[in-house]
C-alpha cells in the first residue's frame, strides 16, 4: 500500500509497546504513541526521530483523540487494563482494526486468567464488537525486536482473527517489524497463541533463555 | 461525530433510530490532517469518504508531476475514487486534505452489506450517485462549452465557499487554466 497508514500505539511506553513503535517507524507508517507518563512518552519520540530522522511519529493526547486518528488500533497495555482503554476507545475504533498483544498471564506464570474456552482477544473482541480484533505479536518478546533473527533464524509470528483484509494489513505489518508473519487462524485459534506465550515464558524460566527466545515451525 | 453524516443522510431519507443504530455500526470515524492522504494513486480506493468538518480535494497527476484537480470536497459532500471504489482497479486519483478535517468512512465491505440489509441505504446511495452523475455532467459540459469568464462565473456562484477557503491556484487547477489565466479572468470579471 502506497497510501501511509496511521497507527496508535496504546501503552507506547512499556516493554512491548516501545520496541513495536521502533521497529514499525521504519515502515511506511505514522505512529501516534499514547503512555500515561508523558516525560517517557517524549523521549522514546525523541528516540525514534534520532535513528531514524524519517520516522512520522508523535505523541499523543489520549487514547481517545489518537485512536479517532488512527486506521490501525495497538493495544501494548497488560490483560487488566484493556477493559479501560477499550471504553476510552469504543467510538472512535468503530470498524478499525485493533491489534490485541497481551497474554492474560496469573500473577505466578504459572496459567492463564482467561477460562480455557476463551481468549484475550475474544474479550477484547467481545468490549469493541464493531471493530475488526486481531491477535498479533503476543508469541515475540519485546527483546526480540531488536533481534528478531535468532540462532540464525527467523522468528515466526503468529496472527490471528476474522477479517481477511484485516489479516493482511497485519500481515504487511508483522514483516515491517521483522518477523515472518504467519496466519494461523481465525480469531479463537488465539487460545492457543496465548497458552504458546504461557510455555515460552514458563520453559524461559527454566532454561534462563533470557527473554530473547521464539518460535519456528519447521517444514519442508 | 456522525451529526453532519445522519442530518444528510435524513433529509434525502428519513430513518428510525434503531436503522440509525444499525447504520452506525458500519461507520469509520477517521480524522485526518491537513496535507495527509486519504488515497493515494496505484491504491485501490476502499472507502467512500463523507466530510463532517475540514476541506479535501481529488486530482490526478501529469507525467510532467502538474497536478489536475477533478473535485473539493467540504462539509456535508462525499469525497472518494469511485471508479476503482466500484471496480476494484488502482486508484487514479489522489485524495488528500486541503485542511485538518473529519471523516466519515464506509469501507467496501460494509457499502455492500448495508445494501443488502437496508433498503433505505440503497435509496441514499442511489441519490447520491445521481447527484454525482448530474454534476458530473454539467461540469463536463462547461468544460467543453462555456467560455472561461462564464466557467468562473458559475464556478462561484455554485460554491462561494470553497471559492473563500481554497487557495486560487487549486481553483485554477481545478478549471484547467494556469493560475495567471485565473487571475486575468478575474480581473476582467470585476473590472465589469
Ligand atoms: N513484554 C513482552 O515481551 C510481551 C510479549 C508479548 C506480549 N506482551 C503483552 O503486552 C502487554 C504489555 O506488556 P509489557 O511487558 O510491555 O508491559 P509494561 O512494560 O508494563 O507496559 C504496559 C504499558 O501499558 C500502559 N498501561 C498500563 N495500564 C494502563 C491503563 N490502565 N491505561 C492505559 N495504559 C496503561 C503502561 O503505561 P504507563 O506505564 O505509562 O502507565 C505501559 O505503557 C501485556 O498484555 C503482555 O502480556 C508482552
Amino acid at each position: 500500500m502506497k497510501t501511509k497508514q496511521t497507527i496508535a500505539v496504546i501503552g507506547a511506553t512499556g516493554n512491548i509497546g516501545s520496541a513495536i513503535s521502533k521497529n514499525l517507524s521504519k515502515g511506511n507508517y505514522r505512529l501516534l504513541l499514547k503512555g500515561s507518563k508523558q516525560d517517557e512518552l517524549e523521549t522514546l519520540v525523541k528516540e525514534i526521530k534520532t535513528s531514524n530522522s524519517a520516522a512520522d511519529v508523535e505523541a499523543a493526547v489520549c487514547p481517545a483523540e489518537a485512536g479517532w486518528e488512527a486506521d490501525i488500533i495497538i493495544l501494548a497495555v497488560p490483560f487488566g487494563a484493556e477493559k479501560e482503554v477499550a471504553k476510552k476507545i469504543k467510538e472512535v475504533a468503530n470498524q478499525k482494526i485493533v491489534i490485541s498483544i497481551s497474554n492474560p498471564l496469573n500473577e505466578t506464570y504459572n496459567g492463564l486468567v482467561t477460562a480455557p474456552d476463551t481468549s484475550a482477544a475474544e474479550e477484547l473482541q467481545k468490549l469493541l464488537p464493531n471493530s475488526k480484533v486481531i491477535k498479533a505479536f503476543n508469541t515475540t518478546f519485546a527483546a526480540d525486536f531488536t533481534t528478531p533473527v535468532i540462532d540464525g533464524k527467523q522468528a515466526d509470528a503468529f496472527i490471528a482473527g476474522n477479517d481477511e483484509d484485516a489479516l493482511q494489513i497485519v500481515t504487511e505489518l508483522v514483516a515491517t517489524a521483522g518477523f515472518n508473519p504467519i496466519v494461523a487462524g481465525d480469531l479463537c485459534v488465539s487460545r492457543t497463541l496465548e497458552n504458546m506465550q504461557l510455555l515460552l515464558i514458563q520453559l524461559g524460566m527454566k532454561y534462563n533463555y533470557n527473554w530473547l527466545a521464539g518460535w519456528k515451525i519447521l517444514h519442508h | 461525530m456522525y451529526e453532519l453524516f445522519f442530518r444528510n443522510f435524513t433529509k434525502k431519507v428519513p430513518l428510525t433510530q434503531e436503522e440509525e443504530a444499525l447504520i452506525k455500526t458500519y461507520l469509520t470515524p477517521k480524522k485526518l490532517r491537513k496535507k495527509q492522504y486519504l488515497l493515494q494513486e496505484g491504491d485501490v480506493c476502499k472507502n467512500i469518504a463523507f466530510i463532517e468538518a475540514g476541506a479535501l480535494k481529488a486530482y490526478s497527476v501529469d507525467d510532467t508531476g502538474n497536478e489536475h484537480i477533478i473535485q473539493f470536497g467540504i462539509e456535508g459532500w462525499i469525497i472518494s475514487d469511485l471508479y476503482s471504489f466500484l471496480t476494484g482497479e488502482p486508484a487514479t486519483y489522489n485524495i488528500d486534505a486541503i485542511e485538518d478535517a473529519e471523516l466519515i468512512l464506509i469501507s467496501k465491505s460494509a457499502h455492500e452489506e448495508l445494501l443488502l440489509k437496508i433498503p433505505k441505504y440503497e435509496t441514499y446511495t442511489r441519490l447520491n450517485i445521481t447527484g454525482a452523475y448530474l454534476a458530473m455532467q454539467k461540469r463536463l459540459t462547461s468544460i467543453i462549452s462555456s467560455p472561461l469568464a462564464e466557467r468562473y462565473a458559475n464556478f462561484t456562484a455554485l460554491y462561494p465557499d470553497i471559492v473563500q477557503r481554497v487557495p486560487q491556484h487549486m481553483i485554477a487547477s481545478y478549471m484547467g487554466l494556469t493560475p495567471e489565466t485565473l487571475s486575468r479572468v478575474r480581473r476582467r470579471i470585476s473590472a465589469k
